[in-house]
């Protein structure tokens, strides 16, 4: 009976959620000394492990009771089938309760404060930020426009160098080219590097590729060249698996060969949106350039961060405005040429 | 009698789903016939052809051409089956974007090496014999045109070309004209019997209208259910025949 997954899952949801929201109640009442602050709770974390885990052994035997008497829980609405509506029934009430006990503890970790967002110092302080963004310093305008034109190139190297590599990459990233179980096997392993190159982001490869290379314009472009090999490689295989095989069938009734067959009728294809990609990955590799220049991958960014550190806000200004163009501009244009290209 | 140019023994062909497409198939295609397969759709018809050209791998059987066991050939030996055996499709599948030219040299890759085809480096007489084909299927003016912006009709005709290019003995056309309007549909057919009597090329056509059949077939296969349930002339097709092979519901309709 209580070996049905279902029924499995709904007295484990319950008792994980009966055992989060009496810690919630707790903490909130202040009944609990150790976890008044965040230094208590760490020096006693293991006090408080135990605790939960108490807590839970009686959230799992009260919800097997609950559970044996038929009452309708949350993980009754969750993983079977309620007989009354949400909204007028205990457990509603009980998750309306949890909900506006997370939404206080939460304003409680975000130390948000009503005072400091209206304080007049404060106020003061982002009026002058403001102000001093809304007046750049342009003396500062030749050495910015030098500095994103370095950027706008790391970018467009980053770009260019990852296309050559990402187009081989794509056919053996493909599924409906790599049947057979070799090919397979490395279909799977090139996905799972290309998934984890791809899920780390450009700014930590930069903080790697400074490490490696020295800080400055080559480590942000080798950031972006990887970032940008793992995305075009996705996208344009993604564009490969869904040609359509009637002409892949008619190239191959000509007796041609396997390489033929991919450069005659999978190419063709896929050619005009894999530029498309192409010139809105550059797009964002420019925007991702600034970014990674803040880590020291050179270019524009580089240059806001000295600037930002010294809370120099008119030059900041300056610089903000020229990369508001340039990401613009970018934006425009590539937006026109891929619009052409459909 | 002339010896048979293809013979099919016993084919079997079972889906990995495990339908069985086609059960115990067996026939002789003789030089220079307009052989027409018919039968409902899911019958087996599309599985044959492309089991004939080595599309698809027979599940056991034997196919014979011109003597030479091919059903379990492999690698360089299927390229050089596919090369003989052309094929062209309902929907046509050209390569889009590229000219009609291009489309029509795509049946020399068979005969060209890799490299030389990459480079698009096709021979004068390559790209003649291309021009002179789309003549012979009437639409050399738009040699240059883009072969998507085409009417259905008109790529059919350019894949017929390109099935003429590969220098084939056969031509397997699989639903030639299913998705074209019915007089568009009379002139694909006129082409392609222009080239079985012109030029002496062997037809093997799947079709679904009995009208067309009877007007351009020689001969007749009728599938249902992978099995072949009727072989002779078209003219001998009765009314029982038909419910035979279309099941009792059917009703015959005409294309003029």
């Amino acid at each position: 009976m209580l070996i049905d997954p279902n029924r499995f899952k709904r007295v484990a949801f319950d008792s994980v959620l009966m055992t989060y929201s009496a810690a919630l109640i707790v903490w909130a009442l202040g009944l609990s000394p150790f976890m008044h602050d965040k230094e208590s709770a760490i020096h006693n974390m293991s006090v408080i492990l135990v605790q939960l885990a108490l807590t839970f052994a009686a959230a799992i035997a009260i919800n097997v009771s609950l559970f044996l008497l038929n009452f309708d829980t949350p993980g009754a609405y969750l993983f079977e089938r309620p007989r009354k509506p949400l909204s007028r029934s205990f457990s509603g009430l009980y998750l309306a309760v949890v909900f506006v006990l997370t939404v206080y503890a939460s304003l409680v970790a975000t130390d948000a404060s009503l005072r400091e967002l209206l304080d007049e110092q404060g106020w003061a302080g982002a009026a002058r930020l403001f102000s001093d963004l809304a007046h750049p310093n342009w003396s500062l305008l030749p050495e910015s426009v030098i500095e994103v034109i370095e950027t706008i190139f790391i970018a467009f190297l980053g770009t260019l160098v990852a296309v050559p590599i990402a187009f081989l990459l794509a056919f053996a990233a493909a599924k409906n080219l790599m049947r057979g179980p070799v090919a397979f096997t490395f279909y799977l392993a090139l996905r799972t590097v290309l998934n984890i190159t791809r899920s780390v982001e450009p700014l930590i490869w930069a903080i790697i590729f400074s490490v490696w290379v020295g800080v400055g314009p080559f480590a942000g472009m080798l950031a972006l060249l990887l970032h940008s090999i793992a995305s075009l490689t996705k996208q344009y295989s993604e564009l490969i698996e869904g040609v359509s095989e009637g002409p892949l069938d008619a190239i191959r009734s000509t007796g041609a060969r396997p390489l033929q067959v991919i450069w005659f009728g999978v190419v063709p294809q896929v050619v005009l949106p894999y530029i498309a990609f192409t010139i809105y990955r550059w797009d964002i590799n420019v925007r991702m350039a600034t970014v990674i220049g803040l880590v020291g991958g050179g270019g524009i960014g580089t240059l806001l961060i000295r600037y930002q550190g010294q809370a120099m806000w008119k030059e900041v200004g300056c610089i903000v405005a020229v990369i508001a163009v340039v990401v613009w501009l970018m934006d425009t244009a590539s937006a026109y040429i891929r619009e052409a290209l459909k | 009698m002339k010896a048979p140019i293809i013979q099919v023994k016993n084919l079997n062909h079972v889906f990995p789903s495990g339908v069985q497409a086609l059960k115990n198939v067996s026939f002789d295609v003789y030089p220079g016939e307009f052989l027409v397969i018919i039968g409902l759709s899911g019958s087996g018809k599309s599985t044959l052809l492309r089991c004939l050209n080595r599309l698809l791998d027979p599940t056991s059987g034997e196919i014979y051409f011109e003597n030479r066991r091919i059903d379990q050939a492999k690698g360089q030996e299927v390229r050089e089956i596919r090369r003989q055996l052309a094929m062209i499709f309902q929907h046509f599948n050209l390569i889009p974007r590229q000219t009609v030219l291009t489309n029509v040299l795509m049946g020399r890759l068979g005969s060209t090496p890799t490299w030389r085809s990459w480079l698009h480096l096709f021979k004068p007489e390559e790209k003649e014999k291309a021009m002179s084909l789309l003549r012979l299927v009437g639409i050399e003016g738009k040699a240059h045109q883009r072969a998507d912006q085409l009417s259905g009709g008109q790529q059919q005709r350019v894949a017929i070309a390109r099935a003429l290019c590969q220098d084939p003995k056969v031509i397997l056309a699989d639903e030639p004209v299913a998705s074209l309007d019915p007089a568009t549909c009379r002139s694909v057919m006129d082409y392609l019997r222009k080239v079985n009597q012109e030029l002496g090329i062997t037809v093997i056509c799947s079709l679904h209208f009995l009208s067309l059949v009877r007007e351009y077939g020689t001969r007749v296969l009728a599938l249902r259910y992978g099995q072949i349930v009727y072989e002779g002339r078209p003219a001998e097709i009765t009314p029982e025949w038909f419910k035979k092979i279309y099941g009792e519901e059917a009703r015959e309709v005409h294309v003029d």
